[in-house]
């Protein structure tokens, strides 16, 4: 017996211990915190010490070498299928400073780097203009950049949107403003908070409440606050500048087209009261501006209907202390992860190397209709400036028939771009990102066609060339460039842009480099 | 004839009786540990195991205990089974060195296909059982059901 103690003794508190540590399974609860930060809290190192491991995946944004077969965190040119990396990448679309032509975007488009460069980048863009006082844009451009909005809209509320760009430069901290914590939480107790006002205008027209809405909505809303297609009001149609997601028909590009055909200032014949970004130096058609529409992609697409959340990829589950599961906050393309854990949470019968081939399977097929798509757009311009510039005996309807020609090479352009602009060249939604495509093709044919009409079929035979010879790709242009007569000779389309007069640079990142004008 | 035995026969029972009564309650405590640790309130009582403890909840086997799928039946089999299985993981837990994603391993998909086969052999008997390696390859919502979105499976513990 006593001989046996010992082992009783083992035993009882073997099963002791296993039953203590018995419990029921329980359902997911959001994890719960009290921060020592106060709810208006924006500066991004104040979450360091609450919340280090988080801080150390958000961090991790700042890699910026890593590239994928369509992308990657490299801020090549986007334009530039010619010089490798940094300068440019195999997979660019040579004809963007053509379909962007006199509008900001022409001057430069790079590929985004991670959330920590946010400010950075666009303070260094040439989109906005350093060589004035003045950006040429409004300082909506600083809604998607950090939580310096949730001062701004207070302080100035709908005022902020028209005031200038420039203007706000010398306020920001790069790395303490930078998209970061407090643009999805409330610092006090990190749970999320939607800080962007158009996302807050849409959820009260569709008379949605945010904090009753499910927690995977919520989620995905949280990305929704920029990740979206949208547009800066006309004056006439309230707000000047106010930042507005053109969701009210719904979210598919038919419906988003449909809906700026209203909503705008425009007093174009043909176009009357539609929204419009600007007009094509070359073929005068009034344009659209897609911007990346990743949440209206992904939300009828095959893991968006499914209810899979952005976060769910994007976000997906790390144990950073090797032990309890964080949301990583470092967000990118779970294609950079070699061992593909994003998809394996889901897709566990399937290896790293299988899933990364379905992906890039699909999107091979979206690129190669959107260098098509991309090629008849510049087409579609080229085929009306010829019938623009037609002197011969014109068809009696030559008036309408222009602008039919425009309206399918703004909505063709338009499609593209809509596919164009989105981070997943296609796959957060195949088949929309190929049906898309598809009609982009046909509205900019039609565009050619008609255009082709307008003029008698006197420019059938120049414009069944290769549109590579016809129209060239436009490599370089910048605002600097286009001080430049030189400059301004080297391509066929720049023609059509005015010389801007020589001018030193005033800005540089969030600092001048000249100072202020006495005030007059 | 003297009574030979009597006395050593009254000592022997005397003395074989607590190791007897010793023995069938260190087997019956065995056994019961044995099956109190196949348990999922013993499995998922490990955050490492909280979402599989969750779906298996859910799931149609929810009256089954984890090691009726995950460890072999045959008590033989088992018991080095499991001691290497739980090793593993207690060694996983005390050293923080659990994985990202916990799927099951080489030699896991082979005992969780006999019990398949094991349960469900009058179904199996008229099916073609070459077609693919495992019934999960097919049956993907059975563990655990990897195709509700991962966010309803569990959430981060901070």
């Amino acid at each position: 017996m006593r001989k046996n103690l010992p082992l009783f003794a083992m035993l009882a508190v073997g099963m002791a211990l296993a039953l203590s540590a018995c419990s029921e399974a329980t359902e997911p609860v959001p994890p719960t915190f009290k921060t020592s930060l106060k709810s208006d809290e924006i500066k991004n190192s104040a979450f360091k010490s609450e919340f280090p491991l988080h801080y150390e995946t958000y961090l991790r944004n700042n890699e910026s070498e890593i590239m994928t077969e369509y992308g990657g965190s490299v801020a090549y040119d986007k334009h530039d299928n010619v010089n490798p990396l940094p300068k440019g990448y195999k997979h660019a679309q040579p004809y963007l400073k053509n379909l962007w032509l006199g509008y900001p975007f022409s001057y430069e488009y790079k590929a985004a780097r991670g959330h920590t460069y946010a400010i950075k980048d666009i303070l260094n863009i040439d989109r906005l203009n350093r060589y004035a006082e003045k950006a040429d844009l409004p300082a909506t451009c600083w809604n998607c950049k950090g939580a310096k909005m949730n001062e701004w809209v207070g302080k100035y509320g709908d005022e902020f949107w028209a005031k200038d760009f420039n203007e706000f430069r010398e306020e920001v901290d790069m790395d303490e403003n930078t998209i970061g914590c407090a643009n999805c939480h409330d610092p006090a107790n990190m749970e999320l908070r939607l800080y962007s006002v158009p996302l807050q205008d849409h959820l009260k027209a569709e008379g949605k409440d945010f904090k009753t809405l499910p927690r995977n909505e919520q989620r995905a809303l949280m990305c929704g606050q920029c990740h979206v297609e949208y547009y800066f009001t006309d004056k006439g149609q309230g707000p000047a500048k106010k930042p507005v997601f053109p969701w009210a028909q719904g979210k598919d590009p038919e419906e988003i087209y449909s809906y700026y055909k209203s909503h705008g200032d425009t007093t174009t014949p043909g176009f009357e009261g539609n929204f419009v970004d600007w007009v094509h130096p070359v073929s005068k058609t009034p344009m659209l501006k897609a911007q990346h529409p990743e949440y209206e992609t992904w939300h009828n697409g095959v893991h968006g209907a499914a209810g899979v959340s952005c976060a769910d990829c994007h976000m997906s589950y790390t144990r950073l202390d090797g032990k309890k599961k964080m949301s990583n906050h470092h967000w990118n393309s779970p294609l950079k992860d070699p061992d593909m854990k994003a998809c394996r949470q889901c897709h566990t019968d399937k290896t790293p190397d299988y899933l990364k081939q379905r992906v890039i399977y699909t999107q091979d097929k979206v690129w190669e209709q959107l260098m098509t798509a991309q090629d008849i757009s510049v087409k579609a311009h080229e085929a009306i400036r010829m019938a623009n510039e037609f002197e011969g005996e014109k068809p009696a309807n030559y008036d309408q028939l222009m602008i039919d020609a425009r309206e399918m090479c703004r909505k063709g352009q338009f499609f593209w771009d809509l596919v164009s602009a989105e981070n997943s060249v296609g796959f957060h939604n195949p088949t929309k990102a190929l049906d898309t495509l598809a009609k982009s093709q046909q509205y900019s044919q039609k565009a050619v066609d008609i255009a082709i009409q307008a003029a008698a079929f006197t420019t059938a035979q120049a414009l069944a060339g290769d549109i590579k010879t016809l129209v060239p790709p436009i490599m370089e242009h910048s605002r600097e460039l286009q001080m430049d007569p030189e400059h301004l000779a080297s391509h066929q389309w720049f023609k059509y842009l005015k010389l801007t007069p020589k001018s030193e640079q005033i800005w540089d990142e969030n600092r001048r480099l000249i100072p202020k004008p006495a005030a007059s | 004839m003297p009574p030979k035995q009597d006395a050593p026969r009254g000592r022997g029972w005397w003395f074989f009786l607590p190791p007897a009564i010793a023995g069938i309650v260190v087997t019956v405590g065995v056994a019961l540990a044995m099956t109190a640790t196949d348990q999922a309130m013993f499995c998922g009582s490990c955050h490492s195991m909280a979402e599989a403890a969750l779906t298996h909840k859910r799931s149609v086997h929810a009256e089954l205990a984890c090691n009726e799928c995950h460890a072999p039946h045959n008590l033989i089999a088992k018991i080095p089974f499991k001691t290497k299985e739980g090793a593993r993981d207690i060694l996983a837990t005390a050293t923080s060195s659990i994985p990202d994603l916990i799927h099951p391993g080489e030699e896991t998909k082979e005992v969780t296909q006999a019990n398949c086969q094991r349960c469900h052999s009058s179904t199996t008997s008229t099916v073609v059982m070459q077609s693919k390696e495992f019934c999960t390859d097919c049956h993907r919502h059975v563990p655990h059901t990897p195709k509700i979105p991962v966010a309803k499976r569990s959430a981060a513990d901070a």
